[in-house]
């Protein structure tokens, strides 16, 4: 080999070099999980990928078996949120009618059961499809047991709805999401996989994305507080620190909502669950795939916001639908008992039951739609689980199977 | 906190690419690249408030925390079983999704040939390929700026035969 030949190999594999180095980086989000790591200032576990990654899976397409441990602690409801009435921006009114108005929908008590369409039917993880009217699924949750059980209703269900609201969003754009970024005083900083943007503002980083199918998860937001983002100089319990927060970052709830505050572990977390109105009814929370309710949420260290995360703020068309009663809902949760020749199977108390909203994903537009919510509790080899039983509660005649 | 020394935030979103490629490259996987990474910015987030720009380039305080943070790693047994599996052509697990993406990395091959170069030829090869000019990376591995420009070209040389011997 010439010297001249020789100096264009080594030439060569320098480019390939620099083509690798610049190349070469971690995943996606790694990025952001480390940087929370760093601002909690706790010791970094050996297999840092490992403790994160339930929570990431969660943000990109929540985990089909949901970890329990630290990732879960961590940020449980970050997958999920809370689609707020008054569409994009802030401090709009929350009632209905306006987000009815907008979408060209009849005004309030004048709908039609129905106007819809055919609704495609919730689906639930490792759950037999509704097949059959009134059928129930199983929600999935970390605590919950998931072996074939026998179930019996020994509480009380005095729901009394012949119609439900059904709520629907269309699919968010990025546009959409700019512009959510925008009123927050974020600036686009890219469009990462699986995001339908990342933003910087001055002292947090911003990342929103759509509805994810599987799990079901909500178009949700997630704001990483940057080194400079000052505790929050304020009295009270962690709640007082989340409203406060989230009011300097104009990002209130705009719905009806309860708060739940998880002190377990560091960081805290300040849950804002979010209700749907249901006339006849009242409030009925928002569940996730896992059962919990959820809406937005603050993640406190100390008295420094460590992360925030809700649905994106969408407007929400809104139609009534028949549902099936009460009598048919523990009908269809009773239904979905295991063989009862199995004298192995433990049997569940299911002893309290509610309206609830579970979000069914469906394309361009999906729904939050109404089911009963039936939780009990299951003796298996000496420990006691929770079971949960969901039973969708629009009319089957209106749903597809 | 010094006038011209940047925020933390600045400072990890522009390094911690470069710092992972770095450590990439060093420990041959993304599983202990990450595991690494997270030790270099936990370390660099810690000592951050006693960095002083008079003595050092923001860059070159980083990489020395890193490359401190890949030897502890290596100290810690890694490297041993690392070059175990390849000469046993053990396939390394890739734990999730993650990892398999990687394997898209168009140049994880190279990277590997220069994960088994001898250590000092590695550091001036990822060193300097992660933008650090020779006198940082001279001064990093306590040798003058002259002594690592034949060091890295030596370990160019190193890395040719073994990609020949690839080849062959």
């Amino acid at each position: 080999m010439s010297q001249d030949d020789d100096e264009l190999e080594l030439q060569a594999i320098e480019r390939q070099l620099e083509d690798a180095f610049q190349t070469t980086r971690p995943r996606p989000d790694f990025e952001d999980e480390l940087w929370l790591r760093v601002q909690s200032s706790r010791p970094a576990p050996r297999r840092f990928r490992d403790a994160m990654s339930a929570f990431w899976n969660g943000v990109r397409e929540v985990p089909a078996v949901p970890a329990t441990a630290t990732a879960l602690v961590l940020i449980v409801a970050i997958g999920v949120g809370v689609v707020a009435l008054n569409g994009l921006g802030h401090g709009g009114g929350g009632a209905s009618t306006s987000a009815v108005e907008r979408a060209g929908a009849p005004a309030a008590g004048q709908y039609l059961a129905g106007n819809f369409g055919k609704l495609p039917s919730p689906v639930f993880r490792g759950a037999p499809k509704s097949t059959t009217p009134g059928a129930n699924v199983s929600a999935q949750q970390g605590i919950d047991y998931a072996g074939p059980v026998q179930l019996a209703w020994t509480g009380t269900l005095d729901v009394h709805l012949t119609t439900a609201p059904v709520f629907r969003y269309r699919e968010p754009s990025s546009t959409e999401a700019d512009q959510f970024a925008s009123a927050l005083g974020a600036v686009l900083r890219g469009r990462p996989s699986g995001f339908l943007g990342m933003y910087a503002a001055a002292d947090y980083t911003l990342k929103i994305r759509g509805t994810v199918t599987s799990p079901p998860s909500s178009p949700a937001y997630f704001i990483f507080s940057g080194l400079n983002l000052q505790p929050i100089d304020a009295a009270g319990g962690p709640q007082d620190l989340a409203d406060v927060f989230l009011a300097q970052h104009s990002l209130q709830p705009q719905w009806q909502y309860t708060v739940g505050v998880d002190s377990s572990g560091d960081p805290v977390k300040v849950v804002y669950q979010r209700q749907f109105d249901v006339p006849g009814y009242g409030p009925a929370y928002v569940i996730d795939f896992n059962a919990n309710r959820y809406g937005l949420e603050v993640d406190l260290s100390g008295n420094r916001p460590v992360l925030a995360s809700g649905v994106l703020p969408l407007s929400l068309d809104i139609a009534n639908y028949n549902v099936i009663s009460s009598a048919d809902a523990i009908r269809a949760a009773a239904g979905s008992s295991a063989p009862s020749a199995d004298a192995a199977v433990p049997v569940a108390q299911l002893d309290h039951a509610e309206l609830v909203y579970v979000l069914v994903p469906a394309g361009d537009h999906s729904f939050y739609e109404p089911a009963f919510l039936f939780t009990g509790k299951v003796q298996a080899g000496g420990q006691s689980y929770t079971k949960h039983v969901l039973v969708p509660a629009v009319d089957p005649v209106q749903r597809n199977p | 906190m010094e006038a011209d020394r940047p925020a933390f935030e600045d400072l990890y979103r522009d390094y911690m690419g470069r710092i992972y490629a770095y450590v990439r490259a060093q420990v041959g996987s993304a599983a202990d690249a990450e595991d690494v990474t997270s030790q270099v910015f936990m370390n660099a987030y810690q000592a951050y408030a006693r960095f002083e720009t008079r003595n050092s380039t923001p860059a070159a305080w980083l990489f020395r925390i890193a490359r401190n943070a890949t030897l502890d790693h290596f100290r810690a047994g890694k490297r041993r079983d690392r070059l175990r599996r390849t000469i046993e052509r053990e396939p390394q697990a890739e734990e999730d999704p993650a990892g398999q993406a990687e394997e898209r990395i168009q140049y994880r091959a190279l990277l590997a040939r220069v994960a088994d170069l001898p250590e000092r030829q590695r550091d001036a090869i990822s060193l300097r390929h992660s933008g650090l000019s020779f006198d940082e990376v001279g001064s990093l591995l306590g040798c003058s700026e002259d002594a690592a420009k034949m060091l890295y070209h030596r370990a160019l040389k190193a890395l040719r035969e073994a990609v020949h011997k690839e080849q062959a």
